[in-house]
């Protein structure tokens, strides 16, 4: 069915419509929760409430660009809400207190890294470290972007990133070293 | 550095790229329950409002057909019949006058009733004892409120009632006309009529057993929206009461709840022979015959296979879902045998309607639905080929003609013997649905 019908069919509270949109995009948009959220409890709240609000603003989309992306965008910023409660309760940068990564590991063979791996790996790192990460190489966010949105200074957001790519690194080489161990067991 | 970066960044951005998670069970229904609550008002207010005009469009047709009955439009008037004490009603705009304005008609030989206004003296003038009428009855048709139409039957003239439409009227006795009620010139009584009907249902059922884990199956079982419609023979007994029977095509259907399908599986399928898949619900076990399906439960361990989570994973296995859900489908062709009882016999009828009805199952798929399309999943086992149900409810028959008719039927149906006992315990589905189409009497 056609996306504008099913859009138009939830602005009339069909509940078919409805339950269309979300079992359409649920999956993809439940992996964008996971991928913001440390556990399972909080990206299923993050999901709930992020698809209340596409409903109750869907008709302030406009048709400009892809439905999936609009979707998406709206996701994130529930999940940035949710971060920015908590940093009201204590400050963020305080959590930058990890322990810096010995050192970067050499040239890395990434190959047999499947997407849940992926997902296991980015959900692992440290809040911050995860949302400016998430923010910046999914997203494609600039770190002025990024600073305004949780709230932190420019310096913060790439020295977040430059540690999250840091651990990322090491993280996939453990990832592949393993798995190259259990192929050849 | 900078390349490995990058390096880093893309492997996690391609990496989770259209990458897909199936949502926790029940997160669903908990947001459209909070989108509906935002919704409701508005579907409350437009039913209150189709509520409001159907009432009151009820309301009006019935007032209107009231006033239609009341009035003497249907009597007619035939000459050259004897008869004791007919009566007719005429306008007249001035009583007191009649009498004078009888004579000067009855001098007049030249039979313009232009000149008068009201003929009532002209009338008993009359003396159509054949079809040569008198001039001056050949004139009356030219006067206001009066229509002659030669009786072929019985030779005779036939005079339609005069112009209602007068404030005062006065009674006029005369020995020439004869007044016949509508009854007596009526047409043989229709007593068989056929009807077209059909409706949106609400399904649902009744769980009389006390197995515990039928209960658990039917707690994340929710009806479908089903339909009925067909075609119904009907005879009239008495005045009062009716037999009806047809044969009605049904379709009823429920959604299971936490059910995970992907496809693609047929590639890693192994089994021979038998189905990949069972899965219990509280009207028999589903069993897969389509081999591209993969299913598994969420929480609960109703999914019965060899391909269990230690076994195979569909996430790994990259078999694309499908859906968390699951529609079962049971298609009915039924033999009702109704009575009707006709509560009131005006323009508006009502009627009860009671009776019972053979359903024969014609039809019974698994699938789910993605995008309007419907995917296979298999069948339901352990199905009464042959139900008995009975129904209840209470029609509205509007006559558009002496021969078409709208019928409105809201309809209880209760089914007695239960669809399937393969779990163990008794679902007794129940259904409501309001009727509607058009019946023809001949």
């Amino acid at each position: 069915m056609e996306i504008k019908k099913i859009i138009k069919g939830c602005l009339a509270g069909n509940r078919r419509d409805q339950e269309l949109l979300y079992r359409r995009h649920a999956a993809k948009l439940y992996a964008v929760c996971l991928q913001y959220s440390g556990n399972d409890e909080e990206a299923r709240d993050i999901l709930q409430e992020g698809f209340i609000k596409i409903f109750d603003n869907l008709e302030h989309y406009k048709y400009e660009g892809s439905f999936e992306g609009w979707m998406r965008r709206i996701t994130v910023n529930t999940a940035l809400e949710k971060f920015r409660s908590r940093h009201n309760l204590y400050r963020v940068d305080d959590i930058d207190t990890i322990k810096e990564p010995d050192a970067e590991p050499d040239n890395q063979d990434y190959a047999g890294l499947e997407a849940n791996d992926l997902l296991e790996i980015i959900r692992e790192l440290p809040t911050k470290y995860r949302m400016v990460f998430n923010l910046y190489a999914i997203e494609g966010y600039s770190h002025k972007e990024i600073s305004k949105m949780i709230n932190i200074s420019e310096g913060t957001s790439k020295s977040n990133l430059s540690r999250a790519r840091v651990i990322l690194q090491r993280r996939v080489g453990s990832y592949t070293g393993l798995k190259k161990i259990v192929a050849n067991e | 550095m900078n390349e490995k970066e990058a390096n880093i960044d893309l492997l996690f951005r391609n990496g989770l790229k259209d990458y897909e998670v199936l949502p926790p069970f029940g997160v669903c229904d908990n947001i459209l329950s909070a989108v509906r609550i935002k919704s409701r008002p508005y579907v409350f207010l437009r039913i209150a409002a189709a509520i409001t005009v159907l009432t009151a469009l009820s309301f009006l047709t019935y007032r209107w057909s009231r006033q239609v009955l009341v009035e003497p439009s249907s009597a007619v008037i035939a000459f050259n019949v004897p008869v004791s004490s007919p009566i007719i009603f005429l306008p007249t705009r001035n009583p007191q006058n009649l009498q004078e304005r009888k004579e000067s008609n009855v001098k007049s030989s030249s039979g313009s009733l232009s000149e008068v206004d009201n003929v009532i003296p002209f009338i008993e003038e009359v003396n159509a004892t054949s079809f040569d009428y008198p001039d001056q009855i050949k004139n009356i048709q030219e006067a206001k409120g009066f229509y002659f139409a030669k009786n072929e039957t019985s030779n005779s003239l036939i005079l339609p009632y005069l112009n209602t439409s007068a404030t005062n009227s006065i009674k006029l006795t005369y020995s020439g006309f004869q007044y016949f009620p509508e009854a007596i010139v009526a047409k043989p009584e229709k007593r068989w009529s056929i009807a077209a009907m059909a409706s949106p249902t609400y399904y649902s059922s009744f769980n009389s057993g006390s197995d515990a884990l039928s209960k658990q199956l039917t707690s994340s079982e929710q009806p479908l929206v089903s339909y009925s419609g067909g075609v119904a023979f009907s005879y009239k007994l008495s005045k009062r009461f009716s037999i009806q029977s047809g044969l009605y095509y049904s379709s009823l259907g429920q959604k299971v709840d936490g059910i995970n399908s992907f496809s693609g599986f047929q590639q890693y399928q192994y089994t021979k022979g038998g189905p990949n898949f069972e899965v219990l619900t509280a009207n028999g076990t589903v069993y897969t015959n389509n081999p591209d399906v993969f299913l598994s439960s969420q929480g609960t361990n109703r999914v019965i296979t060899a391909y269990t989570n230690d076994v195979f994973d569909p996430k790994k296995a990259s078999l694309q879902p499908v859906s968390t859900t699951m529609d079962q489908n049971f298609s009915y062709l039924e033999l009702p045998v109704v009575l009707k009882f006709k509560l009131i016999d005006k323009t508006i009828g009502i009627n009860l309607i009671g009776g019972l009805s053979y359903n024969l199952l014609v039809n019974n798929s698994v699938y789910t639905t993605v995008d309007g399309n419907k995917y296979s999943i298999g069948k339901t086992e352990g199905l009464n080929p042959l139900t008995l149900s009975s129904s209840l409810g209470m029609g509205m028959e509007y006559s558009l003609s002496s021969k078409i008719s709208l019928n409105l039927e809201p309809t209880f149906r209760y089914y007695l013997s239960p669809f399937s006992d393969a779990t163990g315990s008794f679902i007794h589905p129940y259904s409501f649905g309001i009727f509607s189409g058009f019946s023809y009497k001949f």
